[in-house]
């Protein structure tokens, strides 16, 4: 079954009911509005600071692409090997498991000795945040192979290169976007948190920054646009999912 | 005919699980010549898989030997391609690429590779097809890209494995006879295995009789009947009621 459009949209409601009880708080003055500004208010920060959380926008969002992409590049073809030999898995497994456990916001400290204060100890750890999802899906999905085709490929004296190009990695990939959906959301929860510590750019330091001289709107502003750009993210990565395995319509359950 | 095409000598084998050790094989003789139509029949279970896929080289016996166009095996032989009962075909290439990939394995050049796999799927009826993802394609026509698939590289011997089993009647009698006429016109052996003794008899030349347990070569039944075949032939009923005997089910195994 899959939804219309306008059906689609039925996932706004549960957001525009938020904004409604945002409203009615502030009106039944709950919060003083130096905690809770008004969302007329918050809208109108963006007219005010436009051009300052744009700046910040882009810099939280090219610290998540360089670290993701490098998580990508690393723990992809990482994954591809060790998925594909049991050797590699058994010299691996320990210390992926023991490495992953490690929450990235916990080496922020230990980031900021190694590499100061800056772009580099966030794109660290949003490779970090990106690194693990990645690589164990990557794992996953090499295993899912069915057997049969690796017989087929064997069969027909299939270098070990064309069976990692030609079948383990457009086997693993639809595994690999699941990897890498975790991997964005890790990744732009890593850098928000990062920037309110170990940069001075970006949108977490920008909502830190606004606490700091009493500009409630702009937190709140600043949280809109992370939930945004959070939702198009994710969006954006089931979209490319769905182009780049299209050879998969028709096998799932459900046309999403 | 001269000397034996595929050979297998004594031939065993013990899978080693984590429930203990299982004799799927024991030794088990055979030969089959140049051309041969041999059908290797047997009940679920008595290893007539396990002893396709180590003529196919995926598997090695744990012992005796088994010997492909004059060598003995190592790995796969280049001069035999499998076709799959599960047809094996990559979901995420098209028709063309699917069939094309057991060239691209042997470094068979792109202009080659398009021209073999026109001419395959000429052959087995697919040449409206070639874009197609395998999920588009009925159960019939996937075996098919198997077979196109498997015949790309000219291999001396094909080696089915129930590539009809999961097929309605029809759609299988249609193969069936298609596959007879491939053979003809390609003059390849054929080792096919099934449990159906309509199937056996109207493709074989020769057919095997596996029984479990351990799987083992129980009987040997030359099919001299002429061919085009049909359930309705002289002498069909009587060699069906034989491989029933045989078999040891008295209600057939349909
Ligand atoms: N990889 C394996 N590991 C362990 N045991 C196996 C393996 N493959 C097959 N066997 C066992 O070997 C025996 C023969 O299996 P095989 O698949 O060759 O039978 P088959 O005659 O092809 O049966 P079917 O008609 O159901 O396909 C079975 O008991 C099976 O459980
Ligand atoms: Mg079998």
């Amino acid at each position: 079954m899959v939804a219309s459009p306008l059906g689609r949209l039925a996932g706004l409601l549960p957001l525009i009911g938020l904004i409604v009880a945002w409203q009615a708080a502030v009106m039944a003055q709950i919060y003083p509005p130096v905690l809770l500004p008004a969302p007329h208010k918050v809208a109108n920060a963006f007219a005010l600071y436009g051009g300052d959380i744009l700046h910040n926008t882009l810099a939280s969002l090219s610290r998540v692409a360089i670290g993701i992409g490098l998580a990508f590049v690393v723990g992809v073809p990482m994954g591809l090997l060790i998925g594909r030999f049991a050797w590699l898995d058994r010299l691996c497994d320990w210390s992926i498991q023991t490495f992953r456990s490690v929450p990235p916001i916990s080496l922020i400290p230990m980031a900021m000795l190694f590499f100061g204060i800056g772009d580099t100890p966030a794109i660290v750890l949003i490779f970090l945040a990106g690194l693990w999802p990645l690589l164990l899906n990557t794992i996953f999905g090499v295993r899912t192979i069915e057997r049969t085709l690796l017989k087929v490929a064997a069969a027909a004296g299939a270098s070990e290169a064309l069976i990692l190009r030609d079948i383990v990695w457009p086997a693993a990939l639809p595994s690999i976007f699941t990897g890498l959906r975790l991997a964005v959301g890790g990744g732009w929860l890593t850098v928000v948190t990062a920037e309110m510590i170990a940069v001075k750019s970006g949108l977490g330091y920008m909502i830190l920054n606004a606490q700091m001289t009493f500009r409630p709107e702009l937190i709140f502003a600043g949280i809109v646009v992370i939930g945004a750009i959070g939702l198009l993210a994710d969006f954006s990565v089931q979209r490319l999912r769905r182009f780049a395995c299209s050879w998969q319509e028709g096998l799932m359950v459900q046309g999403r | 005919m001269s000397a034996a095409f595929i050979e297998c000598l004594d031939v065993g084998k013990v899978y080693d699980g984590r429930t203990g050790s299982v004799e799927a094989l024991r030794g088990v003789s055979l030969a089959c010549a140049e051309g041969e139509f041999v059908c290797l029949l047997g009940l679920s279970g008595c290893g007539k898989s396990t002893l396709l896929q180590m003529i196919g080289g995926l598997e090695a016996p744990s012992s005796g030997q088994i010997v492909v166009a004059g060598r003995e095996l190592s790995g796969p032989s280049p001069a035999t391609a499998i076709v799959f009962q599960d047809h094996g075909l990559f979901p995420w290439m098209t028709v063309a690429q699917n069939v094309a990939f057991n060239m691209k394995a042997r470094g068979v050049g792109a202009k080659e590779r398009r021209a073999r796999v026109a001419e395959m799927l000429a052959l087995t009826g697919l040449s409206g097809f070639a874009t197609r993802y395998p999920h588009e394609l009925s159960g019939g026509m996937r075996q098919r890209v198997g077979i196109a698939r498997a015949l790309t590289t000219k291999p001396r011997a094909l080696l089915m494995d129930e590539p009809f089993g999961a097929l309605d009647a029809q759609t299988r009698a249609r193969l069936q006879h298609e596959l007879l006429e491939i053979w003809a016109a390609q003059r390849t052996t054929v080792l096919f295995v099934t449990h159906s003794i309509d199937e056996a008899v109207f493709l074989a030349d020769r057919i095997l009789v596996f029984t479990p347990r351990p799987g083992q070569l129980a009987a040997e039944v030359t099919v001299d009947l002429p061919r085009p075949r049909t359930p309705r032939s002289p002498g069909f009923a009587a060699l069906a009621a034989r491989l029933r005997g045989l078999l040891g089910t008295e209600e057939g195994s349909e």
